[in-house]
């Protein structure tokens, strides 16, 4: 199976060792990648959607309009590029006008979008075009004995009609499975569900308050669980689930919040065998309490 | 404040038209739940859908709680009337945007001048020390991002507002 890559902004700008571990490891399990050459921003919702309904859609189409030449849906990481896309698509296909503006602007450019190509997020394509059992059987390294607990991102559950492909978005399963799969047992807790809080403008406007939201989620894990690590599936909660455990630490004095952060491709494809180096070299909260860890699986057994 | 008077303009329908408003009965849930309402000030999704049913102009466009959205769409899902409340926060963005150049958010001029809000594809050095190839901006590729810059161009908010995007 084929599938157009969008990588983002922050994945291959911030933490190009995420990009590096989706390339290593889709391949091993059958999904080829194609570039998305001259992507632009997804947009973010801070950007064009916020500003210009007719330049989000523009911008939207003309990212659609390049998975659309390859022929094939879109993979996407991160859950804003996800969701903002799925959104995009969403417009364009339910508002023949908004489509035939947005195909006006493209033209001088050669490009064309009809809606044809799906938008997937990765772990969307991990969970349910793969599936748990391959993945299983694909491992050559193992986190038997570890537990993690799992940030579901919420743009890949809300709106459910737009973006979701959980049977339930209220009780998401995927992720649980996924890590599930690589050996380690996902513990369950209270917060499991509360948003990261890292998007938008929480974060930038009122950061006292949007520690403190973030704080009560990790009081939980700590109180609630045996987490050895946490499995996340969106570059936003990865980088703002190691920096909110940094900022607490200060606050405090002492290193209290320590639960080393991945993102699931990369827990994946360290399983599969890929060099730590290249596929788990970036973090800010220290992962060798987990790799050291990991186990051999043997092919007898 | 007569309340008669300003909701006749209905500003609502200016602002959002996508759902209907008028369906909210200001039952709160697209607050519980929502990160932002953690905020000081909170941002309160209900009161943004009174503020816009009755018209407040004033106090809308003062207003900076949509702008701490985090866009989780919980507010989205929950919502038992389909007001659509997070797309209702895009679209007061965008209106305050029109009647308000300051509100223009920056990452648009980031977006025109080299399609990303992030320095995307400079940094070859790490990239190769992951053994990761060179990618396919189009900050590297002149042609394409003066074609979708042109089409920018074309959309009310950057020709309106082209002293932002200047050099």
């Amino acid at each position: 199976m084929q599938l157009c890559f969008f990588p983002g902004c922050n994945t291959p700008a911030i933490r190009p060792d995420v990009e590096r571990a989706i390339r290593a490891s889709m391949p091993v399990l059958g999904i080829e990648l194609v570039d998305a050459d001259n992507y632009v921003c997804c947009p973010a919702f801070g950007s064009f959607p916020s500003a210009d309904e007719e330049a989000w859609m523009a911008t939207s189409g003309w990212n659609l309009s390049i998975a659309e030449e390859k022929g094939c849906d879109f993979v996407v990481q991160c859950g804003s590029c996800y969701s903002s896309l799925c959104m995009g698509r969403e417009h364009l296909l339910h508002d023949a006008e908004k489509l035939t503006r947005v195909n006006e602007l493209l033209e001088p450019a050669g490009r064309q979008v009809t809606g044809k190509s799906r938008v997937r997020h990765v772990s969307e394509v991990l969970f349910k075009e793969i599936g748990p059992e391959k993945i299983a059987a694909h491992r050559k390294k193992s986190l038997k004995g570890l537990h993690g607990v799992v940030q579901y991102p919420c743009h890949t559950l809300f709106p459910s009609e737009v973006v979701g492909f959980e049977e339930s978005p209220r009780a998401p399963q995927g992720l649980r499975r996924l890590v599930e799969a690589l050996g380690a047992a996902v513990d369950g807790y209270s917060r499991e569900l509360q948003c990261c809080g890292g998007a938008g403008g929480f974060m930038k406007s009122t950061p006292e308050q949007a520690v403190a939201f973030a704080k009560a989620k990790f009081d939980a894990i700590l109180a609630e669980t045996k987490a050895d690590f946490i499995a996340v599936s969106c570059i936003t909660c990865l980088m703002h689930m190691e920096r909110v455990q940094n900022t607490l630490n200060e606050q405090i004095g002492e290193e209290r919040y320590r639960i080393p952060v991945f993102d699931y491709n990369q827990l994946l494809a360290l399983c599969l065998g890929f060099d730590p180096k290249q596929v788990s070299a970036i973090c800010s909260v220290p992962r060798d309490s987990v790799i050291s860890r990991m186990t051999d699986v043997n092919p007898n057994t | 404040m007569d309340l008669q008077e300003v909701s006749v303009k209905d500003l609502w329908q200016d602002v959002y038209s996508a759902g209907n408003l008028h369906y909210c009965f200001n039952c709160s849930t697209c607050i519980s739940g929502c990160p932002a309402s953690h905020g000081d000030p909170p941002l309160l999704v209900r009161n943004l859908a009174r503020k816009l049913i009755l018209g407040l102009e004033e106090e809308l466009l003062d207003d900076d709680t949509p702008w701490a959205c985090v866009s989780c769409s919980r507010c989205e899902e929950m919502c038992p009337m389909n007001v659509m409340p997070f797309e209702m926060i895009l679209f007061i963005r965008q209106w305050q945007c029109r009647n308000d150049e300051t509100r223009v958010p920056t990452a648009i001029v980031e977006i025109y001048k080299r399609g990303y809000t992030q320095a995307v594809g400079v940094n070859t050095e790490l990239r190769e020390s992951l053994g990761l190839p060179r990618l396919n901006t189009i900050t590297n590729n002149p042609e394409q991002l003066e074609l979708f810059r042109a089409m920018l161009m074309k959309t009310r908010i950057v020709s309106e507002n082209d002293y932002m995007f200047g050099g």
